[in-house]
């Protein structure tokens, strides 16, 4: 069993290949996705192995996602690629009044085999109408499932089992991650989707992140140090959300921070609060603390983002804080705040 | 008459290679799509407005502002961040906007200006003014489902709008065969609706201006058209660099023969304006757009407070 580093979007790029390797009734639609660097690199060379399941399509999200939703519910299994959050609430009938309810509303037995791959979030110089971060509007649709793969190794397996997965998966990429590097597996591997993963543990705080929020927290961890246990939650699904692992945490440790890359209001973060507080039996040492983004849309020039997203020092200082310990000083560079991470992850 | 069209078309060209240059150089990080090429519409449509007239545009929206009278430095402060840019650095370079010369603002979701514009023209109407409202939209946006229902509703409202199509054959590196079917005929669906449909050579000034003035005393009447300007895309979609093997009925060779900007310059000088003339008139506007930017590379950053300001009015 071979492993190798490969980037984030090179791993979605190779469930795709694998997953139509075997399943010959997976397509994949969306703008550029015939391209050379194939929709950011998530399709590259795709085209040429596949020609005809490989399909570049107008500027047309609404008709393009409900083509793919019906033939979903005839036979094909699609994959449809949206670049941004906004192009895809062009069609959000598609996605969360047909796909979402179709089997619901006929009283079962009528799957919606369809992913949704959708680029969402944070990135430098895009502004307000390109890096909304709406992942709560996902999280509160009945009828699809929802993911949001944080590492290379996650984006891979989620892909996978999501094009298995009879029901419509959503498949939240934050377009962030998409330089991140990871040893991942060759081979074909599938990850379930709806289960949250403890990537690192610690016996004093629980941090449940997802996606930018828990590469930042992962940072964070670094700068913490040893003298603090960090139990850290890759929530990985936000519908449904794996409360098990998370009132599991929270009893060992007592604590609990959340981090959303985007307003606090109706957030995953403020959710998982919500029903936290909620639990008897979980015996909180501290008040909750939900670490998230100003209530503003995101502005283009650097200087107003260089404070809009929470930063690894934001979060190890809420830690260090949550245990009563002094907080650090960390200057962070142009680099830190407004590029994307490129470096290999554990 | 033709030198001030120059002018303008000159203006955005250079602001655009300046700028496409300067790109290249420093770290500004503002996604930007570039104009050059397509000058010819932008400044035959404008010259073609009366200055009440309002404009909408896209995510290529430079050229759009600066040839309805947009402020120069206000624009290269917004694509720098800066706190005198057009938006107090909160839009960058997919958000033009100058109400003070009626450009009413661009949206980079594609065809989103249209029903907006739809709206604007509802607002003229609603109010009996003689203005009317323009959106200028690419080929790619013209394939989405929200341009149709605007198109229905402008003949239905009787609304006085004018929708230019600017058709540079490309939506990002997608040619438009790739796109449509080769029975696919714009002008039967436009007209299909009942709105009238003029196709221009874009890459041609004269060609655009006059079309447009054509057109325009019906538009007013509240009889919607849509102009539909054949052109080339100069530079990358985003960005200024792209490679020249992707380009096909674009090629260099192609782009050159048609550029607006020089056939209008040779029309200049073959109305007996002389080349020196001519250069004198190239290097003041060099030098505007050259201040523009130092200017805008020394202006300040807004204040960071003004994260939190400007969500409502
Ligand atoms: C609804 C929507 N879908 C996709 C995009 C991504 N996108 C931005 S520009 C562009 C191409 C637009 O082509 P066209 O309308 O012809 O204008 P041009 O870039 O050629 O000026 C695409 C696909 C978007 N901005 N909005």
């Amino acid at each position: 069993m071979s492993n190798r580093i490969i980037t984030y979007t090179e791993a979605i790029k190779e469930a795709t290949d694998q997953i139509m390797d075997v399943d010959h009734n997976v397509v994949v639609m969306g703008l550029e996705v015939s391209y050379k660097n194939g929709a950011d690199g998530t399709t590259a060379g795709l085209k040429k192995k596949y020609p005809h399941r490989i399909i570049e399509t107008p500027q047309s999200e609404n008709a393009v996602t409900g083509m793919a939703v019906g033939a979903a519910i005839t036979g094909l299994h699609p994959i449809v690629h949206h670049g941004r959050v906004e192009f895809a609430l062009f069609a959000a009938d598609q996605i969360f009044t047909q796909a979402a309810k179709w089997n619901y509303m006929f009283g079962g037995g009528h799957p919606v085999p369809v992913v949704f791959r959708i680029n969402i979030g944070r990135q430098w110089g895009q502004g307000p109408q390109h890096t909304q971060a709406l992942y709560s509007l996902f999280g509160n649709a009945l009828g699809i499932k929802v993911v949001i793969p944080s590492t290379p190794s996650m984006a891979k397996g989620l892909l996978i089992s999501a094009v298995r997965d009879k029901n419509p998966v959503v498949i939240l990429e934050p377009r962030w991650l998409f330089s991140l590097k990871q040893n991942v597996s060759i081979e074909s591997y599938d990850k379930p989707l709806d289960k949250a993963v403890v990537v690192n543990e610690g016996a004093d705080v629980t941090i449940v992140a997802y996606g930018d929020g828990l590469i930042a927290a992962h940072e964070a961890l670094e700068l913490i140090g040893d003298d603090v246990g960090v139990d850290l939650i890759d929530l990985v699904s936000i519908n449904p959300i794996d409360y098990e692992t998370v009132y599991k945490s929270v009893k060992k440790t007592g604590r609990i921070i959340t981090i959303d890359t985007t307003n606090h209001a109706f957030s995953v973060g403020s959710d998982i609060i919500s029903n936290v507080a909620q639990q008897k039996l979980l015996h909180l040492k501290n008040i909750p603390i939900s670490i998230s983004c100003p209530d503003v849309p995101v502005p283009t020039s650097t200087i107003l983002t260089e404070s809009y997203y929470p930063t690894k020092v934001d979060i190890a200082n809420t830690v260090l804080r949550q245990l009563g310990k002094p907080t650090i000083k960390h200057d962070l560079t142009f680099e830190e705040i407004h590029t994307s991470p490129n470096y290999i992850i554990k | 008459m033709l030198l001030d069209a120059y002018k303008k078309m000159f203006l955005i060209r250079i602001a655009e290679e300046q700028l496409a240059d300067y790109y290249l150089k420093n770290k500004i990080m503002s996604l930007v799509h570039f104009y050059v090429g397509q000058e010819a519409i932008a400044v035959g449509v404008c010259d073609a407005l009366h200055k009440n007239d309002r404009v909408m545009g896209n995510h290529r929206s430079h050229g759009h502002y600066l040839a309805k009278g947009g402020d120069l430095k206000k624009m290269v402060c917004e694509l720098f961040g800066k706190e005198c840019g057009s938006s107090h650095g909160k839009g960058g370079s997919m958000h033009m906007i100058d109400t003070s010369v009626n450009f009413i603002g661009s949206t980079p979701i594609l065809s989103s200006a249209v029903p907006l514009s739809c709206g604007s023209a509802l607002e003229q109407k609603y109010h009996k003014s003689d203005m009317i409202t323009v959106v200028f939209l690419g080929d790619g946006a013209f394939e989405e489902g929200g341009v149709y229902e605007s198109l229905n509703l402008s003949t239905l409202f009787k609304l006085p709008l004018l929708i230019v199509l600017e058709n540079n054959l490309r939506s990002i590196d997608t040619r438009l065969w790739e796109r449509r079917s080769s029975a696919h005929d714009t002008k039967k669906i436009v007209t299909g609706f009942g709105v009238q449909y003029v196709k221009a050579d874009g890459n041609d000034y004269l060609d655009v201006v006059g079309k447009v003035r054509k057109l325009i005393p019906e538009v007013r009447e509240g009889k919607p058209a849509l102009i539909e300007c054949m052109t080339y895309r100069h530079m990358a979609h985003s960005g200024p660099t792209f490679e020249e093997e992707t380009r096909e009925e674009d090629t260099i060779e192609q782009r050159k023969e048609n550029d607006s900007v020089l056939k209008i310059r040779q029309k200049i000088l073959d109305s007996g304006i002389t080349e020196e003339e001519v250069i004198a008139v190239e290097n003041n506007i060099k030098k505007t757009v050259t201040n523009a930017i130092v200017f805008a590379k020394r202006a300040p950053f807004p204040k960071k407070e003004s994260l939190y300001t400007d969500l409502y009015v």
